[in-house]
């Protein structure tokens, strides 16, 4: 075990390496900090003074090196646009993005994970047949689209819903959450179901796959002729075996959540980590989106470090060495 | 807690059956605001937001605001009259100690880095306190563009904690002898936010500004109790949250937002001419420009023929009418016509025939290839008519390849000079001759002249002017120079001035929205009817 985790380390480390030396010289190449902060009114000369404030008028490989031994430091760089340092640009605006990331899995699992167990065991219904043919439809939805179309029902027509915004946050432990009050939920839940309907169609799909193979296993066979109730073959048997891909993708699913929602939260003006990311593209504001990226890296090494261990807990016969 | 409360006032207004208005105004603008702090950044979204809150000594309209007027002593030096009887928003009386202290900090570097805005202060060289209602400014050069230059500081409140008593004495380094300035936390708090504007800073945060009345304004208070800005830079949501109640008003709504309010009696829209000019520059070195080639390797873009030809060719009013249903004006010049001091110029013509004609005349009658590039994200319909002017020229036989990029990437490409044809936006809020003297004067270092020349255009007649123009203090000789500079220009065309943008709102029909030029939104331009 111990050497499983020292490989994944070493090759972590390789991997954020990789991905900030692509990140760095990408937006070397395609964008000047300089041309973009520069108003029209700025001269020849205020542009050079702003460059070299910046830093961004030395060398590349001078420029990437003393980013690296910063980083080393612990310490990822000022943001071009804001002027603040970047971790912590990030670190306020990760809640927003944690909360509804988290919700929008929930709903995926607790809609997604049942509806796939009864489709599988139901082939032949009507209702199999419709839960089918809405996980196709759920899939293809373009996810701005799908956007629009949420606020437009629920907030236009039937006003029910806030169709953009945070809304009143509550400190806990220091950290502005919207959950814990209502106002605040009612602004995540658009977000949250916008992200959780492609999760929903997802976890139906696995589920009803996994449940289809397992039942006609020899083990359900046996475990059926020994008189097993169907709720204990359903909740001990069945949902265990078919919980290690949804375990995997759930894992997979949340980090591509938590770091690339920027479409979600951009239409619904959720001010998020993935809208900052868009911003600071946009911007050209290169701290942001190099440490952005590299930590995000870093979160999804953790995220499949973890799913690995879960799997050894879910599937005894599975070890590391 | 602000926003609770506002929520429950609306409700309260609602259930009164809307006898009662909602007194907060909700505004959402299509970017965000960047600080609270007015010195590092300017753009029109954060300069719309600050002026909530802190005013300058002259107004967006040119006019006095924190002042009564100004004199020349001489082309390097003026002074200013303060108004009487200001107060800040602490309580503190409006002198020209705070006028100095203001300068001082917007020259300050804060973590080594200048503020953005720093570029407006110009030559300046010192600001001087003349008693405790009078400042006198001292420029290197001759430096009339100050008077526009002002708006752009803001008056901070020189009374904090960490203001030694006494005169200030200002230098270029903005060290002054001010022990420490107040941080970005203490303008985000709320510490530092004091200037003597209409409303009185409350929160921002994430892209959120919460104000509220100054009921001590010494000009006439607002009507609106409070403000609340959000940024929402999706425009289909920004529609949809108008819809939806969210806000009372929302900037920059797409021709098809405005079409779809023509069918809702609940909503409005209102437009106004901004102070941008939508033209084409074109690289008229006679070397060659970059993408630009003819079929004998001559330089097509330096023959003035070509150029005019290319003008010619394009259908203004067609671009304003089918494109922006007319919230859009064809240009006639570099400057927009409505800008006070731009001379008077007649239209400009759209004459196919006439255009192949000239460019048959000039040498390419088979035309010449061009690439032609535009930003995609930066302009209202930006692509769109990128699209539509490479149709018109391809019409009079030039082969335009079309280049649409994002900003970013173009500003890059734009200030690498490696674009002989490309798609531009200019504001004016410095007068009719910013971007004429920014764009196509050849570069004078002591006068910031050219500093944008991408036409790397050179014409001793318009020169003359533009220099004539850049130190005289006289407004209205100014203005005889700038309507030469500008007929010098358009003889030559080093650019093809194309249509000036419009100030878009969309708001509830019970609004009145009387429209800026300078494309910030502010509350004190909406009203009940």
């Amino acid at each position: 075990m111990l050497s499983f985790v020292l490989r994944r380390l070493g090759q972590s480390g390789v991997l954020v390496l990789i991905m900030s030396i692509l990140v760095f010289v990408g937006m070397y190449v395609v964008s000047d900090p300089v041309a973009v902060l520069a108003s029209d009114d700025f001269t020849e000369e205020d542009r050079i003074a702003l460059a070299r404030e910046l830093g961004v008028d030395r060398p590349l490989m001078v420029q990437y090196f003393s980013f690296l031994s910063n980083v080393v430091r612990g310490d990822f760089g000022t943001s071009f646009v804001y002027n603040k340092p970047v971790l912590s640009l990030i670190v306020e605006r990760l809640p927003a993005t944690l909360e509804v990331a988290f919700l929008a899995i929930a709903i995926g699992l607790c809609i997604g994970v049942p509806l796939g167990i009864y489709s599988g065991l139901n082939r032949k219904r009507k209702s199999t047949k419709t839960i089918s043919f809405l996980t196709t439809v759920g899939y293809s939805i373009p996810n701005f689209w799908q956007a629009l179309l949420l606020i437009l029902v629920f907030a236009v027509w039937l006003k029910v819903l806030p169709a953009s915004g945070r809304g009143d946050t509550t400190l806990l432990f220091g950290i502005e959450f919207s959950f814990l009050n209502l106002d605040g939920l009612q602004h995540m839940l658009l977000p949250a179901i916008n992200l959780a309907i492609y999760k929903i169609c997802m976890q139906t799909r696995l589920a009803r796959s996994g449940t289809q193979e397992v039942m006609f296993q020899d083990y359900m066979t046996f475990a059926r002729a020994k008189g097993i109730p169907r709720p204990r073959l359903i909740r001990r048997h069945l949902l265990r075996n078919i919980l290690i891909p949804i375990v995997t993708i759930t894992g997979l699913e949340l980090g591509g959540l938590i770091a690339f929602s920027t479409v979600t939260e951009t239409v619904f003006s959720w001010p998020g980590i993935g809208k900052l990311l868009l911003d600071s593209i946009h911007h050209a504001d290169r701290p942001v989106v190099v440490a952005y990226l590299i930590l995000i890296v870093m979160m999804f090494v953790v995220i499949n470090f973890v799913v690995d261990v879960l799997y050894a807990l879910l599937d005894p016969r599975i070890r590391y060495t | 807690m602000k926003k609770t409360l506002t929520t429950l006032a609306a409700a309260a207004a609602l259930m009164v059956g809307g006898v009662a208005q909602a007194e907060v105004l909700r505004m959402a603008y299509s970017s965000a605001p960047r600080s609270v702090d007015p010195y590092p950044f300017g753009g029109a979204t954060t300069a719309g937001y600050k002026e909530h809150i802190y005013e300058a000594l002259v107004g967006h309209d040119d006019q006095p605001l924190l002042s009564t007027g100004w004199t020349w002593n001489s082309p390097t030096s003026l002074t200013v009259h303060l108004r009487e009887g200001v107060k800040f928003h602490n309580g503190e009386p409006f002198t020209a100690r705070d006028v100095v202290y203001s300068a001082c900090r917007m020259m300050f570097k804060i973590d080594d880095k200048r503020n953005l805005l720093t570029s407006s202060m110009g030559p300046l060289t010192d600001v001087v306190a003349e008693g405790d209602h009078a400042v006198r400014f001292e420029t290197k050069n001759p430096y009339p563009l100050w008077v526009q230059k002002m708006k752009f500081l803001s008056i901070l409140s020189a009374s904090g904690g960490d203001v030694p008593d006494g005169p200030i004495k200002y230098d270029a380094t903005g060290d002054c002898g001010i022990t420490a300035y107040p941080t970005r936390d203490d303008f985000e708090n709320g510490d530092a936010a004091v200037g003597t504007g209409p409303f009185k800073h409350v929160s921002f945060a994430k892209e959120f500004a919460v104000m509220e009345r100054n009921d001590d304004y010494w000009g006439e208070a607002s009507k609106w109790e409070g403000v609340e800005i959000s940024s929402v830079s999706n425009s289909g949501a920004r529609f949809a949250g108008l819809l939806a109640g969210d806000y009372d008003l929302i900037e920059n709504p797409t021709n098809e937002d405005i079409t779809a309010l023509d069918s809702n009696d609940d909503f409005d829209f209102s437009g106004k001419p901004a102070w941008r000019t939508m033209f084409v520059v074109l690289d008229v070195n006679a070397e060659g420009a970059p993408g630009v080639t003819a079929a004998d390797g001559s330089a097509p873009l330096a023959n003035a023929k070509v150029r005019k030809a290319m003008s010619l060719a394009i259908n203004r009013e067609a671009i304003t009418d089918r494109l922006f249903g007319g919230n859009a004006t064809p240009a006639n010049q570099y400057a927009p016509s409505y800008r006070a001091g731009a001379p008077e110029m007649p239209a400009l013509e759209y004459d196919t025939e006439k255009a192949k004609a000239l460019l048959a005349e000039a040498g390419y009658p088979d035309g010449f290839t061009m690439q032609f590039n535009a930003p995609s994200d930066r302009y209202p319909n930006g692509t769109r008519v990128a699209q539509a002017l490479a149709q018109y020229w391809s019409r009079i036989g030039i082969t335009v390849e079309l280049n649409t990029q994002p900003w970013s990437v173009f500003a890059k490409a734009r200030r690498a000079r490696e674009m002989g044809a490309f798609f531009y936006g200019w504001g004016h809020p410095q007068g009719p001759a910013q971007m004429i003297s920014f764009a196509f004067a050849s570069r004078d270092k002591d006068l910031g002249l050219g500093s944008s020349n991408y036409s790397n255009y050179s014409n001793e007649a318009f020169d003359a002017a533009i220099k004539a123009w850049a130190v005289e203090t006289d407004a209205a000789k100014a203005d005889e120079y700038v309507g030469d500079a500008m007929r010098a220009a358009m003889a030559d065309m080093p650019g093809i001035p194309v249509y000036y943008t419009h100030s878009l709102w969309a708001h509830r029909a019970d609004l009145t929205v009387d429209g800026r030029q300078d494309e910030r939104t502010s509350a004190f331009m909406v009203s009940y009817k």
